[in-house]
């Protein structure tokens, strides 16, 4: 093994996303403390976490019988939290590098220089683990460190610290390289199933990947929803001994007997198997990337070959130029095939499993059924709303590098524009109807809620989807990278705050309607009627309608600036 | 603006910062004519083609696209244009019939011409078999037809060509200078960058020489032998000279230390 190959591999994969459009890359220098600003926020913030969680015992352990029940000691709780560490950072490991292989889909070509330089398998299978870990995974087991550190520090457990800091790292590895195997297993697999699946590979990508969302939003909704985060860690440290045999949970279980049971030989004993337990695993990977890792899937065939024939379409029935209607039919199958685009149906998923599993773990708690409304409304609300605007960011980005084919193209800013707030309100209209009817069957509102609630969702739907394409247009990011985001970072946030603000503009006309039924129940006072109800879903109704129409006559303007600025 | 010619650069200049990728270029071509730009990497060709497709914006001067202002109207231009770029990044996720279909319907074609074109040019390039398959899984010189089908196939009164052989097989690479040949009997202009010498020489009316974002020497072949004052040479003397490059066997001897 040559380490300095692992670093140099290591070294190329954080530089990858520099390529950002808008960051000049004449005479391109980089700051090295800057470079690392993910790193050196999650530090920050884990040192603020550790103080603040200090500050808070010491309040609550100045008088322990304030609490009922009484408190156990500082260090009990302390160490039973750390002991729990490391199956939590592997959990969010998995999850967060599984998530990162699916948006590096998009993307093989740098990925295959390594195959023809003198790397070995070894070298190489270990920069990638590694490299799965830059962002969230590394940030969330850095800051997670120095918060415990910063902790122990006033508690006298900066042994302890240290020891779970290890082994969270450790756990973070674990994660990584569970995930490096499946992905290969995954890619062998794939291309099979593609292969034998002939036209119907497409289908078997798309609904594949909408189950891995769905199955992995489920286990992680499961674990951290209902009996809270807190609750769920502390819980770990109780449950992983039970399920000793599973070697993923072998480092948390080193922890139990070297820092909270004090049983020295079994604490020793573990420590061996979890070594000898991510070894194997990093040698699993290493002989599975041998066998696969330059695997090709087979091309995937989506029409048999045979006389061509243009379709008339569906779309130029409805007032579409054959241009805007060629561009949506581009973009419906960009996001119907790309797998880092597909992505975009987690947010009906999350926005469906949420609230069902809020609602009714609140209901197991006791809650009254008028908490329900909540939920109605953040599912009617906000899956389609949300994806109108994620789309709306992602619409123009997303040509990546293909733009020049729009740029080079008789397409004019009205066509951009139409075609692509077209696509985006078809889409989130789907998503509304879909998630709306799970919302009406799970919950089963009045008729005149379900009413409102489908108009102010296409309310918000057509005017956060305007504004979203406006921050679209303005921060589009068309560069190939790793991890391609579509658009630049500061301009999602910013058309985060601006839709939320929109959005809140939108519905506030309803608020004089919602609190004095609410207050009704507990005030001397009327409830506002049928017909106040209407009027505010007409002013409501206006004010999204201003908020389209202005954003979509500066999106006209922004995708003229556009195609004359192609060379930017 | 009206001209008579089918492309005019008019003392255009563009800069990149301090940068100056070209440099006060005037240039016209006739109707009809196929024009070759050569020159080294970095001298400004692609940069200069894409100018002309209103890709990137000049700094300073005036050009004119079929009697047409690249800068007042774009789309009327494109519309009329077959563009190639150097390295074309086209739409993956499509099959290559999708992604012609999608050029027809961009460039207004009706579907009896597209479908009758499309199938033609996948007969002629070979592609048949494979339009099917999404053009993820094609090789280099594949996407390249494609590209090329695509710029040829809404019938461009110019074509702007960057590196248009790259990665071809000969008997396209063959198929492709002839039909640019017969397209030059219907009017068609053609303006191509290419570093293969031996195409120019054989395809090309005239040929541009560029370095350092300026144009050394224009002209036919005997035009640009007496430029370099080398009256039987071949194109690869007259590029080498031209741009000073022509002490190769030093830079060698140095390599080989």
């Amino acid at each position: 093994m040559n380490w300095k190959n692992v670093l140099f591999l290591l070294r190329v994969e954080r530089k990858s996303g520099r390529l950002i459009r808008g960051v000049k890359a004449t005479r391109y220098r980089e700051h090295g403390i800057i470079a690392y600003w993910p790193y050196w926020l999650a530090a920050i913030l884990g040192i603020l976490g550790g103080l603040i969680a200090n500050y808070l015992t010491t309040i609550i352990y100045a008088d322990p019988t304030s609490v009922s029940g009484g408190l156990p000691p500082i260090k009990d709780s302390a160490l039973g939290f750390f002991v729990s560490m490391p199956t939590l950072i592997l959990l969010l490991s998995l999850v967060f590098t599984m998530f990162q292989q699916i948006q590096l889909a998009g993307l093989k070509k740098t990925s295959q220089v390594m195959y023809w330089l003198p790397v070995t398998w070894q070298e190489h299978t270990l920069a990638s683990i590694l490299s799965n870990l830059f962002g969230l995974p590394l940030a969330l087991a850095t800051g997670f460190a120095f918060g415990l550190v910063v902790f122990s520090v006033f508690n006298g457990l900066v042994v302890a610290a240290l020891i779970t800091t290890v082994a969270m790292f450790g756990a973070a590895f674990m994660g990584s390289a569970t995930t490096e195997i499946i992905r290969v297993i995954q890619v062998r697999f794939v291309g099979a199933v593609y292969k034998s699946s002939g036209r119907a590979a497409i289908w078997v990508r798309l609904i594949g990947s909408l189950l891995f969302f769905l199955i992995l939003y489920l286990i992680y909704f499961a674990i951290f929803t209902g009996t809270g985060s807190i609750t769920f860690i502390q819980s770990i440290a109780k449950f992983q001994t039970s399920i000793w045999f599973i070697p993923y949970v072998w480092l948390g279980i080193t922890l139990y007997y070297l820092i909270l049971n004090s049983s020295l030989l079994l604490g020793i004993v573990f420590i061996a198997a979890s070594a000898s337990f991510i070894v194997g695993i990093y040698y699993l990977a290493v002989l599975l990337n041998q066998r696969f890792g330059l695997y090709e899937p087979p091309a995937i065939k989506v029409q048999t070959s045979g006389i061509y024939a243009p379709k008339a379409g569906l779309l130029g029935k409805l007032g579409f130029s054959t241009v805007e209607a060629a561009i949506i039919r581009k973009d419906i199958r960009a996001f119907t095939r790309r797998r880092e685009l597909i992505g975009i149906f987690i947010i009906p998923i999350v926005f469906i499993i949420v609230p069902i599993f809020n609602s009714i773990n609140i209901s197991n708690q006791g809650a009254p059924s008028g908490i329900n409304v909540f939920f109605e409304a953040m599912i009617f609300l906000f899956p389609s709303s949300i994806m109108a605007m994620t789309l709306g960011n992602m619409l123009i980005g997303e040509e990546g590098q293909a733009v020049w084919r729009i740029y080079a193209s008789p397409i004019s800013p009205k066509n951009l524009v139409k075609s692509k707030f077209a696509f985006l309100t078809f889409f989130a209209i789907i998503v509304l109807i879909v998630t709306g009817t799970i919302g009406v069957v799970f919950f089963r509102p009045s008729i005149s809620t379900t009413i409102i609630a489908f108009l102010e969702s296409l309310f918000l739907t057509f005017a956060l989807g305007s504004m979203g394409l406006h921050f679209g247009f303005r921060g589009a990011d068309f560069s190939a990278t790793r991890r391609a985001r579509m658009i630049r970072q500061e301009w999602s946030l910013a058309s985060f705050v601006a839709c939320t603000l929109a959005g809140l503009s939108i519905v506030a006309p309803l608020a004089p309607y919602i609190i004095s039924k609410f207050a009704s129940s507990f005030l001397p006072i009327a409830p506002l009627g049928v017909v106040e109800l209407a009027i505010s879903v007409v002013i409501s109704g206006v004010i999204a309608s201003v908020f389209t129409v202005v954003f979509y006559k500066i999106n006209l303007g922004s995708a003229r600036e556009l195609l004359r600025k192609a060379e930017t | 603006m009206s001209s008579p010619y089918a492309v005019e650069l008019h003392n255009v200049t563009k800069r990149y910062n301090e940068i100056v990728a070209v440099n006060n270029m005037n240039l016209t071509l006739n109707t009809g004519e196929i024009f070759a730009l050569l020159g080294p990497n970095g001298s400004g060709k692609s940069t200069t083609l894409k100018m002309l497709l209103g890709l990137v914006q000049p700094t300073a001067g005036e050009i004119s696209v079929l009697g047409l202002d690249v800068q007042k109207d774009p789309v009327a231009v494109k519309r009329q244009v077959g563009y190639v770029p150097e390295s074309p990044e086209i739409y993956e996720f499509l099959t290559g019939i999708e992604y012609l279909d999608f050029i027809g319907d961009i460039y207004g074609m009706p579907n009896v011409e597209k479908q009758q074109r499309i199938t033609e040019y996948l007969k002629a390039l070979q592609l048949e078999g494979r339009e099917g398959d999404m053009i993820n899984s094609y090789s280099d010189g594949m996407k390249k037809k494609i590209s090329l089908i695509s710029a040829f196939l809404h019938k461009p009164k110019l074509l702007i060509l960057d590196e248009p052989l790259n990665a071809l097989d000969p008997r396209s690479a063959r198929i492709v200078k002839n039909f640019l040949h017969e397209l030059k009997m219907q009017g068609v202009t053609t303006i191509l960058s290419t570093h293969v010498l031996e195409i120019a020489e054989a395809v090309c009316d005239r040929i541009g020489i560029m370095y350092q974002g300026n144009i050394l020497a224009l002209g036919n072949m005997n035009e640009l032998r007496q430029k370099a004052s080398l009256p039987s040479s071949g194109l690869e003397d007259i590029f080498l000279k031209l741009t000073g490059t022509d002490d190769l066997k030093a830079v060698v001897e140095e390599l080989l230390r």
